[in-house]
């Protein structure tokens, strides 16, 4: 039985795996509907059939997610000054 | 050497977008044996390595960890398979994955591996799906990927062939984030260069060159 901080920490996870969709989604609802990405292997999307990967959380949703993330990361740590230098 | 196969939207662009690396090659005085469409096949490649014994194999396709496919996603190289015809030779994969468990198993110090560790993304315009090379939107990331061949091409070792293509990446990263507040595209663009930029890895022998 997973002990009580076990359960918040798990908790949290859910929580900022959600606000993370939820950024996603946002951010993919504000490209042109003529946008498409070619993702490798997982084929060429469609910003409307983006967004659903990202809702169902699919292999493709999650590789969107994990690029968005990266990148805010990054900025976070000061990528664009290091970009400018 | 190199295969283009155009079995989809995402091969079919990168095939266009490498016909100015076959240029710069023949510009140069370089044979190439292009295995384009069909030809893009396993039993192709295996044949042509053995008798070209080519210095440079550009693949451009899918792939996964462990491999590159070719035309109809045909698997034209796996590692623990046929993976040692990429011994003594440089490799450039514009592919996904690749270099996760190909990219290891072929690397040592008489071989180099360039290719990316995570998916090799790009963004298109969809009013551009018919004339690929007039798509500006792609055009930020294949030019960049293809500065990889085309500083090898002009006598670059692997590694600075690798840096100079991150170069590039990141210029058109530079170029677009005074718009990152006012353009969605901008914003996407970004995060999927700066991806694509960090996950191109160099393996193996980083002095090597092909001309």
């Amino acid at each position: 039985m997973p002990s009580s901080q076990e359960e918040i920490s798990n908790q949290e996870e859910i929580s900022i795996d959600n606000d993370v969709r939820e950024l996603v989604i946002a951010r993919l609802k504000l490209l042109s509907p003529d946008t498409i990405k070619s993702i490798g292997d997982k084929g060429v999307f469609s910003r409307d059939e983006l967004i659903e990967c990202v809702e169902k959380g699919d292999e493709t949703g999650e590789i969107v997610k994990k690029v968005e993330m990266e990148w805010l990361r990054a900025v976070k740590n000061g990528i664009v000054d290091k970009i400018y230098e | 050497m190199i295969t283009r196969p155009e079995h989809d939207p995402g091969t079919r662009y990168l095939s266009r977008w490498s016909e100015e690396v076959i240029d710069a090659a023949k510009k140069k005085g370089i044979d190439v044996t292009d295995l384009c469409q069909k030809k893009a096949v396993r039993k192709e490649l295996e044949g042509r390595i053995k008798r070209i014994d080519p210095s440079f194999i550009l693949f451009n396709g899918h792939g996964g960890a462990d491999c590159v496919t070719g035309h109809d996603n045909e698997v034209l190289i796996k590692a623990e398979d046929n993976h040692s015809l990429l011994k003594n030779r440089v490799t450039y994969a514009v592919s996904c994955n690749s270099a996760q468990k190909l990219g290891a198993v072929c690397a040592d110090k008489n071989t180099a591996y360039i290719g990316y560790d995570e998916s090799f993304i790009f963004n298109i315009d969809r009013t551009h799906l018919r004339r690929p090379l007039e798509d500006q939107r792609a055009a930020q990331f294949l030019e960049a990927s293809n500065q990889v061949s085309l500083l090898l091409i002009k006598g670059h070792a692997v590694k600075e062939a690798c840096n100079g293509s991150k170069k590039v990446f990141k210029d058109a990263i530079k170029k677009l984030l005074p718009s990152i507040n006012n353009d969605p595209f901008a914003n996407d663009d970004i995060a999927d260069l700066f991806w694509d930029m960090n996950h191109l890895v160099c393996m193996g022998d980083g002095t090597k060159q092909i001309v």
